[in-house]
């Protein structure tokens, strides 16, 4: 049966154009739209290699067990630890993160999700200076120079390109690729900086000397030349893209990892910021981060919405803390501050440094995730994921935090849960049932 | 030799991943990778493997090289993945985000085994276990 009109949920970019014909009897499922990423996770929904049986560790051997002995552990675990992590990935529902971070509550635990290692320091900057964003309609029909700085668009979000960025015909740029000018700021020559009009090679963690030289252009005034060896950029060729973005009628600049992860976190993020603002003075400009994971933007509106704080949340105290670098998952990990974890819809043990990931490894650790990974290999209970946007209906937000409601196209697999807003549901019930017992 | 570490994703590696194909031979050919320009592979001799090695001279991981006209002389790449997050510093200047980009490492010829991902959580991680 073909389905139109799926929203993918693989990055940022949740595009809601996918078409699906999916073939439940020879179990195929032919996509069409999607980006080879989107494609490889719609797969899933057929894949031989899904956990479809919950896990648990005993004496370091792996064996199958029922839902609900997999749960009752989980709620062991999580109950009885004085202080577990509740780490709520961003390949889910929102619903699903809302359950998890009233959990993270009821136990005064910290509550953490992919922004603490990804935009997180962006997030950071915009507290520190506030944005001037648009979303990514906004930018297709009006943006007439765009800058990809510290983001390799082809490769983290395929389809950011052909959907919102360069190549789409917006009202304003009806032209397409050739109303638009596209500039790239990368230390390597990627795709994306080979498909650009302009390729600024910054040396490696230069971006607040190149953007402090630029801000310093766009005042009028001349920067220190010493900062031409320091970022390895020409400053005439600083002028000429000052200049370029002034004679534009709207820029659209995305930020990546590139600028947050960088020396200089989010005070890249700050001064990036307050260029845009300035640039404000002279041509219409926003900024916007390039959100690799499906639905992180979610859990940072959710849980300012909720609690106050984006992310690193920290209920410790019965009430919500937010210290970055103390409530944050790699800083709790590396100062081992955390004696159990919850690991939601995200593959954490690949995606901090060995230090973090050996003591993840060391602590009791429940995972929900549909495949097998580094995550779930080092777990001591593993519960199936259901897969959100094909299997359960929910809400992700978009790069530009434009909420997207989706709807499903098959059934969760499993008898016991219908997602996994509804497995942690049960969970809860379970934590809330030991807690007062 | 001395090095950035620069680490980041790249559409196969994308694709392996929301695959679920995290402990494919493909993944390891993809991500266990250290980019560099032909320059620092010839002033290391050439090597078919290389060890890569966190500035404190905790953490070693042996990767395959790799030679790119997109890479620069002193800075390397390894695609976002496990075998790159066994360097990368936990550090997070207090923002909760290590540094994934920009983390001095040093690159050396080595003849050890290029781990999958699943024997470096096993080995590395869980002690053998
Ligand atoms: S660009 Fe992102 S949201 Fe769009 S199809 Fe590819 S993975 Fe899915």
């Amino acid at each position: 049966m073909v389905f139109k009109n799926i929203i993918c949920p693989v990055c940022g970019g949740s595009c809601d154009d996918v078409q699906v014909n999916l073939d439940t009897k020879n179990r195929t499922i032919d996509v069409q739209n999607a980006c080879k990423m989107g494609n490889a996770k719609f797969q899933e929904v057929v894949s031989s290699h899904r956990i479809l049986k919950p896990t648990i560790r005993e004496n370091g051997k792996v064996k199958d067990v029922s839902w609900e002995e997999a749960l009752e552990m989980s709620a062991d675990i999580l109950v009885n630890a004085r202080r577990p992590l509740f780490f709520l990935g961003s390949e889910t529902s929102c619903e699903a993160q809302e359950v998890g971070l009233h959990i993270a509550e009821y136990l005064g635990a910290p509550a953490d999700s992919n922004a603490t290692i990804c935009h997180g320091p962006t997030v950071m900057g915009i507290q520190e200076s506030g944005m001037v964003g648009a979303t990514a309609g906004q930018a297709k029909n009006r943006a007439d120079m765009i800058v990809y700085w510290g983001v390799n668009a082809l490769e983290s979000m395929p389809r950011h390109m052909s959907k919102y960025g360069v190549f789409p015909r917006g009202y304003w740029t009806k032209r397409g690729r050739f109303d638009r000018t596209m500039v790239t700021v990368d230390p390597r020559v990627t795709p994306t900086a080979v498909a650009s009009d302009m390729h600024l090679q910054l040396n490696p963690s230069s971006d607040y000397e190149l953007l402090s030289a630029m801000f310093t252009i766009l005042n009028g005034k001349e920067p220190h030349p010493s900062v031409e060896e320091i970022t390895g950029i020409p400053i005439s060729v600083m002028k000429q893209t000052v200049e370029m973005m002034k004679e534009s009628n709207f820029v659209a600049i995305y930020v990546g990892l590139g600028v947050s992860s960088s020396y200089g976190k989010h005070r890249n993020i700050e001064i990036a910021l307050n260029f845009v603002k300035e640039m404000n003075n002279y041509t219409k400009c926003n900024i916007g981060a390039l959100r690799g994971h499906c639905n992180v933007a979610g859990f940072n509106q959710l849980a300012s919405y909720l609690y106050g704080y984006p992310f690193g949340l920290d209920f410790m105290k019965g009430y919500p803390r937010y210290n970055p670098g103390e409530t944050t998952t790699v800083d709790l990990l590396r100062e081992k501050d955390v004696d159990a974890a919850f690991i939601m819809s995200a593959d954490l043990v690949n995606h901090i440094p060995a230090d973090c990931a050996k003591y993840l490894a060391d602590i009791p650790m429940i995972c929900l995730d549909i495949a097998p990974c580094p995550s779930t290999t080092a777990a001591d209970v593993v519960l199936p994921g259901v897969i959100d946007a094909m299997e359960c209906d929910g809400t992700f937000y978009r790069l530009d935090n434009v909420p997207v409601y989706f709807e499903p196209f098959t059934e969760s697999p499993f008898s016991e849960t219908k997602s996994n807003e509804d497995t942690l549901k049960q969970l809860f019930a379970k934590i809330k049932a030991k807690k007062e017992a | 030799m001395q090095a950035l570490l620069n680490t980041g994703s790249t559409i196969n590696e994308g694709r392996l991943a929301k695959g679920g194909n995290k402990y494919s031979e493909d993944y390891t050919k993809e991500c266990a990778v250290c980019w560099m320009c032909a320059e620092d592979f010839t002033s290391l001799g050439c090597p078919e493997k290389v060890s890569v090695t966190s500035r404190d001279g905790k953490h070693t991981v042996a990767v395959r090289s790799k030679v790119t006209e997109a890479m620069r002389s002193g800075q390397v790449f390894i695609p976002r993945s496990i075998w790159a997050n066994v360097v990368v510093e936990p550090d997070t200047f207090s923002t909760g985000s290590p540094r994934y980009k920009g983390a001095p490492v040093s690159v050396e010829p080595t003849d050890e085994e290029v781990l999958g991902a699943e024997e470096i959580v096993l080995t590395l991680y869980m002690g053998g276990e």
